[in-house]
């Protein structure tokens, strides 16, 4: 009797040893944070089947926004190697992230970035780098690298993967260099609600305006408005755009006045500015997300009624 | 686990601090104090960067720090010598210097992220992260989070005060006419209230976030204010208040996967909800009680 109970015992300690030995194999997967869902994407192309990529912002969140949960303060404690943008995307988390990089590898993935190519609005950097496609390579490499450093004998596997993605995105950033030239000179003006296509504007030859300033948070003055609408109707711009994180309601009152001077302006649609669209469709992934603005914009400014897919 | 206790036991810190204070500001009518100095920071922040050129934790809590002040006292002064209602004249200072912070934002600083809510307010979730590190950074001593000493030192400054003046604070707070007559100096005393809810408001933005440091000043005294009888009765009850609110609303956090500062806040709306419906359940009680003994007297 006592034989046969302690023979179960001996093998119920030697199953959860087994099962906990399973668990920690499956966890030789490197578990990776990222704030934003463009740098997850980014670094599950580069990673692939190696790693275990959870992004903390999820579709459709503005990052200056952005409330941190429960379960994200375990996702981080939890993560192996952390990832965020830099440039103050993040604001005030930034700060904890350069605070937690003297006990855990967190890194933004911009910091490497040459300094000639971030952009400045007075002495404060724009944090927007994924809207130029190389400029989002160069930091792909840096992501490439510090996997490397981190897991150097799966190095050749991150190597082929990242360089399969980079010649993606190659292509990708001619394609949209291509179509942004399709749109006559003097329409080339890019009208959104905040000032996150800087580095889309510079990379693509196309001029950037926005209502708000840099912070989604800050609000727009009166001359601001009017300057646009005298650029619009000078111009014959015929569309301006809504972003998929800030709230259309300054854009569709730009188009109200605008109208109401006799001018016809369209909302050319909605761009995914600082976040990505949801998982499982094509704008859930960066590629398809670059397409559909690239897509919507030259549409629009060209006066087509629809986006061609 | 013990980034949950740092967590914890900031929150605790941050709530007992914003129940103590907030029991005087309900007592004095100006409960959205707090509210209106999450408001006003704006312009403290907006002149700080403005003076100094810099985003520094350190100078924007200055910056914080006074013009939660000049809010506070500002107000006050537009109640006494205005004549306005305390409630009004809230209002209409903390509107003001928003509104002041707004337009300095577009006409100097619109191209920098510059606003409370991305320089001044934390994240209580990332509290442990944030840690003093005593010495070199490489083996110094790792001495704990730094909001939780920053609201640890406030914390004490609160206790003092109200342990050393709680005589004057009482008599100022209810009778203020007696305490004119017995020679206390209540222009002082105002002041000097308001002077310790600056400090705990922008303290405890600092460690958790605007929406629980207004939620904490007001629900947890406000739910003692319906049970207690004595300022000290009322004191004890919002401490209980607050610290339950805590506990109950991290586990809250933990098993819904929330936000935890919204979920300590929900929690405390709750409670305040539960003693309210227990209060009248015993109203009734004691009706029905009073008719039936009515009635056998009949």
């Amino acid at each position: 009797m006592l034989k046969t109970t302690l023979n179960k015992q001996i093998t119920l300690i030697s199953l959860c040893l087994a099962m906990l030995f399973a668990s920690i194999n499956a966890q030789a997967k490197l578990n990776i944070v990222t704030t934003t869902g463009m740098i997850a994407d980014l670094t599950q192309n580069i990673g692939g089947d190696e790693v275990e990529v959870t992004a903390l912002m999820n579709t459709g969140v503005d990052p200056h926004l952005y409330k941190a949960t429960q379960g994200d303060l375990r996702k981080l404690m939890k993560a192996d190697i952390i990832f965020y943008n830099g440039l103050h995307l993040e604001g005030k988390m930034q700060d904890i992230f350069e605070k937690m990089a003297r006990k855990k590898p967190v890194y933004a993935i911009s910091e490497k970035l040459p300094k000639n190519r971030i952009l400045h609005h007075g002495q404060y950097p724009d944090p927007h780098i994924w809207f130029d496609v190389l400029l989002w390579k160069q930091a792909g490499e840096r992501v490439l690298e510090l996997l490397n450093k981190h897991e150097p004998d799966k190095s050749v596997l991150f190597t082929a993967n990242a360089n399969l993605y980079f010649d993606k995105l190659e292509a990708l950033n001619l394609w949209a260099a291509q179509q942004v030239a399709s749109i006559p000179e003097a329409q080339r003006i890019l009208i959104t609600a905040h000032d996150a296509f800087g580095y889309f504007g510079q990379a693509y030859q196309i001029k950037v305006m926005g209502l708000q300033g840099i912070s989604t948070a800050s609000e727009f003055g009166l001359q601001d408005i009017k300057q646009l609408k005298e650029v619009i109707v000078a111009n014959q711009v015929k569309a301006v755009f809504v972003e998929s994180s800030v709230s259309p309601r300054f854009i569709n009152s730009l188009v109200e006045g605008v109208e109401a001077e006799g001018h016809q302006l369209k909302i050319g649609g909605e761009l995914f500015s600082d976040a990505m669209g949801l998982p499982d469709t094509e704008e859930g992934t960066y590629l398809g997300m670059v397409k559909h603005n690239v897509n919507t914009i030259v549409s629009a400014l060209k006066g087509q009624s629809k986006p061609t897919p | 686990m013990i980034n949950d206790v740092w967590i914890l036991a900031t929150a605790s810190l941050v709530a007992i601090s914003c129940a103590l204070v907030g029991v005087f500001l309900i007592l004095r009518r100006q409960a959205l104090m707090g509210d209106a100095i999450s408001h006003s920071v704006l312009l403290g922040i907006v002149l700080a960067f403005l003076i100094s050129e810099s985003r520094s934790l350190p100078v924007m809590l200055a910056g914080a720090v006074i013009i939660g002040l000049i809010t506070a006292w500002l107000s006050d002064t537009l109640h006494k010598v205005g004549k306005l209602q305390s409630d009004a004249s809230i209002g209409i200072v903390f509107t003001l210097f928003f509104a002041i912070g707004v337009i300095l934002i577009s006409l100097y600083a619109g191209q920098v992220d510059l606003d409370q809510e991305c320089v001044l307010y934390g994240e209580i979730a990332f509290v442990p992260f944030d840690t003093i590190i005593w010495g070199s950074s490489e083996q110094g001593l790792d001495i704990g989070p730094r909001a939780f000493w920053m609201i640890s030192v406030v914390f004490v400054i609160v206790l003092a005060s109200i342990l050393v003046a709680f005589n004057r604070l009482q008599t100022v707070a209810f009778h203020p006419s007696l305490a004119l007559s017995l020679g206390i100096n209540v222009v002082f005393w105002h002041y000097f209230l308001m002077t310790l809810v600056s400090l705990t408001t922008v303290a405890s933005f600092d460690a958790v976030g605007a929406i629980l440091v207004v939620a904490l000043l007001v629900i947890p005294a406000s739910s003692a204010y319906l049970l207690a009888s004595t300022l000290k009765n009322m004191l004890w009850l919002a401490v209980i208040y607050a610290q339950s609110a805590v506990l109950i609303g991290y586990a809250l956090a933990y098993a819904l996967d929330s936000a935890i500062s919204a979920s300590i806040a929900v929690t405390s709306g709750v409670l305040l909800g539960l003693t309210i419906l227990g209060l009248q359940v015993h109203k009734i009680r004691l009706r029905r009680q009073g008719k039936a003994t009515l009635l056998e007297k009949a």
